[in-house]
């Protein structure tokens, strides 16, 4: 996290910056099945996040060295555009780009049914074209919705959602200043229908109730991502698209 | 990909052609419906969203600050870049950028440069010290073939409606970029042995060489290029460059009337 405690995020009537309440959500709003090449797709927007996924496969997985007899692997691919934040980023993998595609990739395979597609591969696509905090989120979002428009069976939709600490305030969904001037921030992959965690990182300083604190509006979060994800795929399916 | 697909394609563009007609239906130098969007991204100075048919592109317009050339010492530079991620197709693959994705950069560079749109010279700040570098990225989301002609629509779009970050970087006002001029570019392919204007996918997969024709607004050339394997004549390109110079107009038109928005 950046510095601590010398900016002001939240105001005198308990608001924080851009008015939203402690535990009010940014706006989502998400788009299933927008690229015609891409088996599956979706693109997710949250707050001023734009974040679109592909979805290619199940499909031969080469080199064979990549393959697995009893599963499928999954191929994710991190990637913020470069004219996706404030200063361009450089084209190409760096290593924040590339731990979180390893772990979202890892949270994926822990609900696709891998073991149905044996020695093969799925790739999953996600480009960030807007930054402002919460992107890794918004992908493993979009990226759900995705797999799912590709019609690859998933115990669960992952829904991606962060909570965090802001002058010792716990609160819900850090946007950029927050994210840079908080204190921690708690991003999560949660299953709303089992109420597990597939995606789990964490930095900055929590206590343990603050912890159980923010998880609890993750959670909370999580379900109403959820709802806006299945009417996404709705939209698509219903009418006999497709 | 497997020979046998493109050879089965290439029969069947070919005898469509007997009867002038194209794959999807389309008469042989008509276009695939366009869409321009314009400003829609957030962090980007200026950008583009073109869905040409099944085609899906972005362009971003960034700035820094540099010093200049020393040869140079008043002006500015541009850079146009083309990325052709896996998230476009399954025929593209993770990696440095390949052959095809830096042709595409390099032919969208030259038609906006060498029209002459951008005058280096006002890019700069401070004579030897201080000049504006203006970096326009492509990003292909989707592949429904013919990206040449989206991602030059596409960068120049969000090249006209960028506006200089100036107060960001504490160099003064921020002021809309002044553009000279609206290159664009129109792309042909030898798909059943005649030129169609605006391949699609299949006809990409079973046609033969394409020619690149990018028009400034009088009228003049300012990038060409041939890709692929084969050979063309005088009298087959005189006629494409009439229908490109039509498209053209047309599509020069589309993006004054984004920008009036």
């Amino acid at each position: 996290m950046g510095g601590y405690g010398d900016v002001k995020l939240l105001r005198d009537d308990g608001k924080r910056l851009d008015g939203r309440a402690i535990d009010e959500m940014r706006p989502v709003t998400i788009e299933a099945g927008i690229l015609p090449a891409a088996d599956g797709s979706a693109m997710v927007t949250h707050g001023l996040n734009v974040a679109v996924a592909a979805v290619y496969g199940p499909m031969e997985a080469h080199p064979r060295k990549i393959q697995r007899q009893d599963r499928a692997v999954i191929d994710v691919r991190y990637n913020m555009a470069p004219f996706s934040t404030g200063d361009r980023i450089r084209p190409g993998f760096n290593r924040r780009s590339r731990e979180i595609s390893k772990v979202t990739a890892e949270a994926l395979e822990s609900v696709v049914l891998v073991e149905r597609y044996p020695r093969s591969k799925i790739r999953v696509e996600i480009e960030i074209l807007a930054a402002e905090a919460g992107t890794r989120c918004a992908g493993i979002t979009a990226a759900s919705v995705a797999l799912a428009d590709a019609g690859i069976p998933m115990r669960d939709m992952i829904v991606g959602v962060a909570s965090g600490k802001i002058e010792d305030t716990v609160v819900l969904d850090l946007d950029k200043a927050e994210d840079n001037y908080g204190q921690a921030d708690l991003p999560v992959g949660l299953l709303p229908n089992t109420g597990e965690i597939a995606f789990l990182q964490m930095d900055g300083d929590l206590s343990i109730d603050e912890y159980n604190l923010a998880m609890e509006y993750n959670f909370k979060a999580a379900s109403e991502i959820h709802e806006v994800m299945v009417d996404a795929l709705k939209r698509r399916y219903e009418g006999g698209e497709a | 990909m497997v020979e046998l697909v493109p050879s089965l394609l290439r029969q069947e563009l070919n005898r469509l052609a007997e009867d002038g007609q194209r794959i999807d239906g389309r008469g042989q130098f008509d276009g695939r419906d366009v869409h321009l969007e314009v400003d829609c991204l957030y962090n980007a100075e200026g950008s583009a969203k073109v869905v040409w048919g099944d085609t899906i592109i972005y362009a971003g317009v960034k700035f820094e600050i540099r010093t200049p050339w020393p040869d140079r010492p008043t002006q500015g530079s541009l850079m146009c870049g083309a990325e052709l991620r896996p998230v476009a197709h399954r025929k593209y693959e993770p990696g440095p950028p390949s052959p095809d994705s830096i042709e595409l950069g390099r032919v969208v560079d030259r038609g906006i440069r060498e029209s002459g749109c951008i005058d280096m010279d006002k890019l700069c700040i401070v004579p030897g010290e201080k000049v504006w570098g203006v970096m326009i990225d492509i990003h292909v989301l989707s592949d429904g073939g013919n990206i040449f002609d989206a991602a030059g629509l596409a960068a120049i779009a969000a090249l006209r409606t960028a506006v200089v970050p100036a107060e960001r970087f504490d160099v003064g006002e921020d002021y809309t970029l002044n553009v000279n001029g609206t290159p664009i570019m129109a792309s042909f392919k030898r798909a059943g042995g005649r030129f169609v204007y605006d391949p699609s996918e299949e006809e990409e997969l079973g046609g033969d060489e394409r020619i690149h024709i990018t028009l400034g607004d009088e009228g003049h050339l300012h990038s060409l290029q041939k890709g692929l394997k084969g050979v063309f004549t005088p009298d087959e390109f005189a006629e494409i460059l009439a229908v490109a110079e039509q498209k053209c107009s047309e599509l020069r038109k589309m993006v004054a009337e984004k920008e009036g928005n």
